[in-house]
């Protein structure tokens, strides 16, 4: 889309380029006078025109076409959301499949988006990048996966309250002190004959 | 190659897919058609846009403005329906008076606890 403006990014000035951006500026100024004179008609063509934007659901198959169109979709393809006041409008109701899914090998114009150019992207589409969640294929049934997990915590949580049902330590005793229970060092009287500490049996 | 089997988390390329062989009619022939030139036209107009040296400026992807533009204006397409009133009441407005009463409870009882004394504040340094 050119406009006037487009002369800015041009290296080399266009002298009817300019000539034509300064009448236009002057035509948006002549009319009324101080805040007036700011606010006026003229609106610039470049950026997004209203009829390429989201709008509302379509409902005869001339709208639908067009949104097809504008969402670059072929007709049989183009499916809105079902119109039960979501605030979706006529977005396309993609298939949900992740990015996990696309092909890695094909040349894509974002590769770490796994998207073209232009593609119609997914309402969800910031949930289903490759950081996030992923429908791929899993490598074993969703069942068997469920069985695996919960059979492995419930069979630890059944072992560890066994373990505190029935506790087992290893056999402790006090402890054992030499020289008849440390007579002399427990401040025993050295005169005295203390009686006879026997911590065997034979 | 008749024995092949995909990689766990990949699924099958299309080359492969029996399906693709078998029981493919002309409609589904013409839609792809149809489909490779809409994105071929794509990529026409993104490389002639990547490829020009007298760009300057970054190039805008109009299907990520609609994006953007519809998932913040639902609004205009916003029905009070059962189900979205239902919705929005569940999630909107009764946490509010949820999560108010555990709240006042919960600290009425802990006040409650503390003026009789029952409750041993171990890290309390105002007391």
């Amino acid at each position: 889309m050119r406009t006037s403006h487009s002369v800015r990014q041009r290296p080399s000035v266009n002298m009817a380029g300019v000539g034509f951006r300064r009448w236009a500026q002057a035509l948006c100024r002549g009319n009324g006078s101080g805040i007036s004179a700011l606010v006026s008609g003229c609106r610039a063509a470049s950026g997004v025109s209203k009829g390429s934007l989201p709008g509302p659901y379509p409902t005869t198959p001339e709208e639908k076409a067009a949104a097809a169109k504008k969402y670059n979709m072929t007709v049989e393809d183009y499916e809105p959301y079902p119109n039960k006041g979501e605030g979706y409008g006529d977005y396309p109701n993609l298939p949900e499949r992740s990015q996990h899914e696309r092909d890695p090998w094909y040349q894509w114009d974002h590769p770490d988006l796994r998207r073209n150019w232009g593609e119609p992207i997914h309402w969800d589409f910031d949930m289903y990048i490759r950081n996030r969640v992923d429908t791929s294929p899993s490598p074993v049934s969703w069942s068997s996966m469920c069985k695996q997990l919960f059979g492995f915590i419930g069979f630890m949580l059944f072992m560890f309250y066994l373990g505190e049902k029935f506790p087992s330590y290893q056999p402790v005793a006090a402890k054992q002190y030499p020289y008849n229970d440390l007579y002399l060092e427990k401040g025993g009287d050295p005169e005295k004959e203390p009686e006879e500490v026997k911590h065997y049996e034979i | 190659m008749a024995d092949y089997q995909e990689a766990p988390l990949a699924t099958r390329p299309k080359t492969l897919d029996p399906n693709e062989y078998f029981s493919v009619s002309l409609e589904q022939r013409r839609s792809e058609q149809s489909r490779a030139a809409l994105r071929a036209n794509l990529k026409r107009q993104y490389q002639m846009q990547l490829n020009n040296p007298l760009r300057r400026e970054l190039i805008e992807d109009p299907a990520l403005t609609r994006w953007v533009y519809a998932r913040t204006h639902t609004y205009p397409h916003f029905n009070a329906t059962s189900k979205t009133s239902l919705l929005g009441a569940m999630f909107g407005v009764a946490p509010l008076f949820i999560l108010y009463y555990v709240f006042k409870t919960d600290r009425d009882r802990k006040e409650g606890q503390i003026k009789a004394g029952t409750v041993e504040r171990k890290f309390c340094m105002s007391s």
